[in-house]
């Protein structure tokens, strides 16, 4: 099942990094990474498609922690029914 | 001033005066300024071993510990370390090294991605990019490895950045901003309803109640609400030892009153604790009847592996107070108590050969209030876990989350610097003290008085009890007959030693180990063929133990 995260961070060198790598520890598949500079440049918009048959709070609730994550949102339908 | 010495001046700002490392090409600027500074470094024989100590360290004061390598192997020595304060939640601020900037990722001498490397074993991570970050960087270090959930801290500091002129600024900008810990305590009227109508409830504690500095609301909770209560093994010493409910440590070798008890409790009260697989057995099976309550800071445990009723998230000293609800439950008590007395240990173990479990316990008895113990891993920390008690659990630093072997004398060593004025002890199995062994040399170069117990059984043990109950006795690599002279090699640094074989021989030991001022290694030969019970084999439910009877 896809889940389609909107993710604002901070543009540090490794934070695409810190994305992926608790992305594949936590046990998902990346289907797809879109990301843009905001105009000042200090921050990033991200939207991250993962893929996985575990709860996405699982992987929302580890990426959250990441310090260079300012605000995370959970676009896909599962958002309505999780937080019910 | 140069960035190298700005490192120390913000390291002093956050009080640091113990720091531990080894000293190469990358980071030499650095280690030029210590030479002048009030800050101590303790020079470790290997970047594991200094690490270890800064987590002894951090873990027996409850300050911050720091360590600091050179860029490559000195870096990448960290990593392991590093794990394990990751998964104990340890905080440590780490410094290393790197190439000047120039040359990055050209592969130059000694350059590896830390950066990258330090993804996976860091809470955050951090590479300097120029000198006027640098201050602001390390103090941002500090306020994540102890804000929150603790953890381990890197800064990468590139060899430029070192040496950089910054201008002079004593002001102490921002030191100690910690972010604010938000609590909520919207579902404590749950959370108190929950225990009121329990007729079985039961406190489960894990590392997080005493790195709160809620020890004190721990006592109250359990004096207002009456209810028999179990640690992890980080959670041990949490309990007062006068409590009398206290049943133990739960999970795989935990005891069978407080494994039973939990099997049969119809509230779990999971404080600071996270379900460590060690703990729960098999996850379907464990506390099947019970509602949880589940209080943390990391809101990423709520809900990871089991499902909580009610979750409060915040400031533990907050919150259990708020919880407390006056739990009622003689007839549960009593029945707890009954396993406990049902299942207490014996030491009634027949020959002459010396029984760990009841050399352990003498231990225990013998040394002073306040001791700290820190152990190694395998059958020897298990039993240090079952036969030891510990007043609080600074007094007691196993490696937990990570199980790393070599973790107890570099431990012992910053803890002895974290708390000179107590008794610290290394209780140590003869695989894992060969592990950071060459920090015997820095024990000797600082003439610490640490106590040095090695259980030795000639077997890499922990594992080969597993090779005999599910391998079929097909004991693969975990022979040690050919140990070294444990006695002599400690002679080889100066310190002085003494090896038993026999019962009769432990208290005399112990006596002249306690007595002698100085650093001491008691070797303790015990029989190959003891294993470590309580057992829960994997997949089985903490109530199917097997006991040294059934085995
Ligand atoms: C660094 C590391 N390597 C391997 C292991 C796996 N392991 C767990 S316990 C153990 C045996 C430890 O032997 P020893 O220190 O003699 O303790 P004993 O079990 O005999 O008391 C091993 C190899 C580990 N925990 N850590
Ligand atoms: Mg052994």
């Amino acid at each position: 099942m896809n889940h389609v995260l909107n993710i604002t961070a901070t543009n540090t060198p490794a934070v695409v990094e810190r994305l992926l790598q608790v992305t594949r520890y936590r046990g998902y598949e990346l289907a797809g990474l879109q990301l843009t500079p905001r105009s000042d440049a200090k921050s990033l918009n991200i939207t991250l498609t993962v893929s996985g048959d575990k709860p996405i709070h699982l992987l929302t609730s580890q990426l959250h922690k990441l310090y260079d994550v300012q605000q995370l949102e959970l676009v896909s339908a599962e958002l309505a029914v999780l937080s019910a | 001033m140069k960035g190298a010495e700005l490192v120390l001046q913000v390291l002093q700002q956050h009080g640091v005066d113990t720091i531990f490392g080894y000293p190469g090409g990358a980071i030499m600027p650095i280690y030029d300024a210590l030479y002048q500074s009030d800050v101590k470094h303790y020079l470790c024989r290997h970047e594991q071993g200094g690490a270890f100590s800064a987590i002894g360290y951090a873990r027996a004061s409850g300050k911050v510990g720091v360590c600091m390598a050179t860029s490559g192997p000195g870096a990448t020595n960290l990593i392991t370390s590093l794990a394990d304060a990751m998964l104990d939640s340890v905080p440590v601020v780490a410094i290393t090294g790197q190439v000047s900037q120039a040359v990055m990722g050209s592969d130059a001498f000694q350059e590896i991605d830390v950066l990258g490397l330090s993804l996976a074993v860091t809470k955050h991570s951090f590479m300097v990019r120029s000198v006027e970050e640098l201050a602001a960087t390390l103090h941002q270090a500090f306020a994540i490895a102890r804000s929150g959930r603790p953890g381990p801290v890197l800064v990468d500091i590139p060899k430029d950045v070192q040496l950089a002129e910054i201008a002079f600024h004593s002001e102490p900008e921002a030191a100690a901003k910690a972010a604010p810990i938000y609590t909520s305590l919207a579902n404590a009227g749950k959370a108190r309803a929950l225990i009121a109508a329990a007729k079985k409830p039961m406190a489960y504690i894990g590392g997080g109640v005493h790195m709160a500095g809620a020890m004190v609301q721990l006592q109250q909770f359990l004096a207002a609400n009456p209810m028999p209560s179990v640690t992890t093994l980080k959670g041990m010493g949490s309990v007062a030892k006068d409590n009398a409910h206290y049943l133990g440590m739960l999970g795989m070798h935990g005891t069978q009153a407080a494994n039973l008890a939990v099997q049969q409790c119809d509230l779990l009260i999971c404080l600071g604790a996270r379900f460590d697989d060690r703990v729960t057995g098999n996850l379907q099976k464990f506390a099947p009847h019970a509602k949880v309550i589940h209080v943390d800071i990391d809101p990423a445990e709520i809900n990871k592996v089991r499902f909580a009723h009610v979750a409060l998230l915040g400031d533990m000293q907050q919150i259990l107070p708020a919880i407390s609800a006056g739990a009622d439950c003689t007839e549960w008590l009593s029945h707890c108590a009954q396993l406990k007395q049902q299942h207490g240990w014996r030491y009634d173990h027949p020959g002459e050969r010396i029984y760990a479990p009841l050399m352990l316990k003498q231990l225990s008895e013998r040394m002073p209030d306040n001791s700290v113990v820190c152990c190694d891993v395998g059958q020897h920390q298990m039993w240090v876990a079952q036969h030891m008690r510990f007043s609080s659990p600074r007094n007691h630093l196993s490696s937990g989350g990570l199980g790393t072997m070599g973790f107890g004398l570099p431990a012992a060593i910053g803890a002895k610097l974290a708390r000179p004025q107590d008794t610290v002890i290394t209780v140590s199995g003869d695989g894992s003290f060969m592990m950071n062994v060459q920090e015997l040399a820095t024990i000797k170069r600082f003439r610490l008085p640490v106590k040095i117990v090695i259980v030795d059984n000639q077997r890499l043990g922990m594992v080969k009890q597993w090779q005999q109950l599910f391998f079929n006795e097909r004991y693969s690599e975990t022979d040690l007959s050919d140990n070294p002279d444990f006695v002599a090699l400690a002679a080889a640094f100066a310190i002085p030693g003494h090896c038993i074989t026999r019962k009769d021989e432990v208290e005399s030991a112990l006596e002249a180990m306690f007595t002698w001022p100085g650093p001491y290694l008691l070797h303790v030969c015990i029989d190959d063929k003891d294993n470590v019970w309580p057992l829960v084999p994997p997949g089985a439910a903490n109530e199917e133990m097997i006991t040294e009877t059934k085995a």
